[in-house]
Parts: C-alpha cells; sequence; structure tokens
C-alpha cells in the first residue's frame, strides 16, 4: 500500500484516485442523510433527525460554552468538520472496502484498490486543513475588523516582544496546515496499514479488536478535527485575543 | 518536491476536495442547519411559551388555592356568626318562652285560685244555706215541743239571722 492514492483513471487530465471515489460515496452518504434528516421535519424529532440534532446539538451547546454568542457561525462549520471526517473514515471500515480491485492499464497483475479511504489521501487533509484555517482566518477579519486581524501578526507595542509574539503567531498559523493535515492522514493512513497487516496475517478472529480500535480512531479524529477547529475560530474571533 | 510527490500531492487533487468540501459545507448549511436552526428556534419558543405558561397557571393556581382559602375562611365566620346569633336567639326565644309559660301559668294559677275561691265561696253560701235549713229543722224539731208557734218563730228568726250573720263574717 502507498502513500499516495492510486489514480484508477484520468478524465480530460484530471486523475481520478481510489481517494477521488471515496469522497464521492461520502458526499452521496451526507446528502443521503441531509435528506433523511429534513424528510420529515418536526419538532418532536425521530430517526435520522433525532441523531443528527443530538450531533448538532453536543457541537452547538460546546461552541456557546466557548465562544458565547459567537457560536451562531462557529457551529455549522464545526459540524460540517466533523461529520464529513467521521462519514468518511466510517465508510472506510466497511469489511471488504479495500478488497475490490480495480484494473488499469498503468496498475500492476493485481489490479488497485477502487476505493480507499478518503481521509488517507493528503490532498483531503491538507484541503480540510485549509478550510478550517482560512475560514478562520475570515471570520477573523469579519469580526474583529482588518486592523484587530493584523494587530495579532505584526505590533509595535512593547517593541520588540510583541512584534516577536507576532513573528510566532504567524508560524503558528503555518504549522497548523501541517498539523491538522498530518494528524488526519497519518492516523488513517497509518489504521489502513495496520488492518491491512492484520488481514493479511489471520482474515478471521484478529483484526475484530482492530475494527474496534479503527472505529474509535475514525470517531476521535474526528472529533479532534472539529474541536481544534472550535478552538481556533474562538480564538481568531476574539477580541481580547 | 519529491516529498510531496511521495504523499500525492497534486493541485487538481486538492482544489477538487477543497471545492468538494466547500460544496457539502454549502449543502449542509442549507439544507439541514437552516431548516434545523428553525425548529431549534420554534422548539426553544414552545419550550419558553410552556414554561411562562407554566409559571402563569401556577399563578393562578395560588391566586385560585388563596381565594378558596379566603372564601372558606369568610364562609367558616360568617357560620360562626350564624350559629351565634342563631344560639343567641335560640337562648332569646328559650327565655322568652320560659317567660311566657311562667306568665301563663301564673295567669292559670290565678284564674284557678279565683275559680277555687268562687267556688269554696258558693260551697260555703251552699253549705250556710243547708247548715240554716238543717238548724232550721233541728231547732224546729227542738223547739217544737218546748215553745209555742210564735215563740217558735221569733227564736228561729233570730237564731237564723245570727246564723247568717256568722256565714257573711
Amino acid at each position: 500500500m502507498q502513500i499516495s492514492p492510486d489514480v484508477l483513471f484520468s478524465i480530460a487530465s484530471f486523475s481520478i484516485t481510489n481517494t477521488t471515489i471515496t469522497t464521492l460515496i461520502t458526499d452521496i452518504v451526507i446528502i443521503v442523510i441531509v435528506i433523511l434528516a429534513t424528510k420529515k421535519i418536526s419538532l418532536k424529532p425521530k430517526g435520522t433527525q433525532n441523531v443528527v440534532e443530538t450531533v448538532i446539538d453536543y457541537f452547538k451547546e460546546t461552541a456557546e460554552s466557548i465562544a458565547g454568542s459567537r457560536a451562531s457561525f462557529i457551529y455549522p462549520w464545526v459540524v460540517s468538520f466533523f461529520l464529513f471526517i467521521l462519514i468518511s473514515n466510517l465508510v472506510a471500515q466497511i469489511p471488504g472496502f479495500e478488497s475490490i480491485r480495480f484494473h488499469s492499464l498503468s496498475s500492476g497483475e493485481y489490479g488497485v484498490p477502487l476505493l480507499r479511504a478518503a481521509t488517507s489521501d493528503l490532498n483531503l487533509t491538507l484541503a480540510l486543513a485549509v478550510a478550517s484555517v482560512v475560514t478562520a482566518h475570515f471570520l477573523s477579519i469579519k469580526h474583529t475588523g482588518i486592523k484587530g486581524y493584523l494587530i495579532r501578526f505584526l505590533s509595535l507595542k512593547m517593541f520588540p516582544i510583541l512584534l516577536f509574539v507576532g513573528i510566532l503567531e504567524f508560524v503558528n498559523e503555518l504549522a497548523k496546515f501541517i498539523s491538522f493535515s498530518f494528524r488526519l492522514f497519518g492516523n488513517i493512513f497509518a489504521g489502513e496499514k495496520v488492518m491491512a497487516t492484520m488481514y493479511g496475517m489471520c482474515p478471521f478472529v484478529l483484526p475484530l479488536p482492530f475494527i474496534a480500535l479503527e472505529l474509535m480512531v475514525a470517531l476521535i479524529q474526528a472529533i479532534v478535527f472539529a474541536m481544534l477547529t472550535m478552538t481556533f475560530m474562538h480564538i481568531m474571533t476574539d477580541k481580547s485575543h | 518536491m519529491e516529498i510531496i510527490q511521495k504523499f500525492g500531492l497534486e493541485t487538481k487533487l486538492f482544489l477538487f476536495q477543497l471545492v468538494n468540501f466547500l460544496i457539502i459545507v454549502f449543502i449542509l448549511k442549507k439544507f439541514l442547519f437552516a431548516p434545523l436552526r428553525k425548529v431549534f428556534d420554534e422548539r426553544k419558543r414552545k419550550i419558553e411559551q410552556s414554561l411562562l405558561d407554566a409559571e402563569n397557571a401556577k399563578i393562578a393556581l395560588d391566586n385560585a388555592s388563596q381565594e378558596k382559602r379566603k372564601i372558606l375562611s369568610e364562609a367558616k365566620l360568617n357560620a360562626e356568626k350564624l350559629a351565634s346569633s342563631v344560639k343567641i336567639t335560640i337562648e332569646e326565644e328559650k327565655q322568652k318562652a320560659t317567660l311566657e309559660a311562667k306568665q301563663q301559668f301564673q295567669t292559670i294559677l290565678d284564674e284557678a285560685k279565683r275559680q277555687a275561691s268562687l267556688e269554696f265561696d258558693n260551697i260555703s253560701k251552699q253549705l250556710g244555706k243547708m247548715s240554716i235549713n238543717l238548724s232550721e229543722k233541728v231547732l224546729a224539731k227542738v223547739l217544737s215541743d218546748l215553745f209555742n208557734e210564735e215563740e217558735k218563730q221569733k227564736l228561729m228568726s233570730r237564731a237564723l239571722e245570727k246564723i247568717d250573720e256568722k256565714i257573711t263574717i
């Protein structure tokens, strides 16, 4: 199993990889959930609406306890990250997910997996990291003003201490891209490696505890990403920081 | 660059994933969060309204309870007043009845005494008359042998007068 996703075919110089297919499957699952949750929307929630409301309510309350009134524009982003990452991770845990092979001109004798966890592709995790950080910065400019935003990185007060702190802040923001993307990518990719090894060693019973572990990792990574996004958005939109 | 290639980073794939995620965020915001926010707000409004109604109902219940206690205490007070007034009236009626009974009794007694006295007088008179008649007959019997007819009449008249005087006294 290589680090980069396998290219299945190309459409007008755009490479369709196995992680791209999984991303589209994730999109379909999310759209189905949205349809099921809002199909018979009522004040007394039932079924999918109840589950989705529980998730949204949890993040909404957490955001309110951290960011107060700013939670109204923070929590939709946080829930979006959580749902997208969780579903991407869980879809990959379906038994036999990677066992379907795809034969292309460039693939070898056994072909390449048709499906692979979307979050085991650095392109996706980096895109999520960029979305998280850029949105936090955009919300910061919107709610603290351009002056309040720039003063975080460039301040001549208490020279040169705050200037140095500003440079550190800038480096910290750059580090967020790496930490966000590689944490998620590393965990899911490593999980896939472990599962592949376990299935290779003994496909019966032995993978069971690792499946449970991977399900936990799937949930924990989604929560970690969502919570960090919430925290950074709160810090960036708070005038006192 | 080698590392980037090793990780499979590609501008087009990265942009595809970024745009794809932003579309998903848009879909979620537009078709999931917006309707659910309305439901949340509506539910919140209903809960607040219900709590307010419950609070009002509690206040109304408290007021009704106070009113009930007030009415009961007033009714009790009125009943006590009525009972005491009835008691007083009964006492007065009792006293009045007793007094009337006493008066009636006294009247009846007086009447009985008067009747008895009259009866006694009548009987006394009758007895007097009977005793006069008897004395007359006794005297007539006794004197018939001792005196003549004229003396007998004189003596008898005088004796009868004396008897009559005594009876009158």
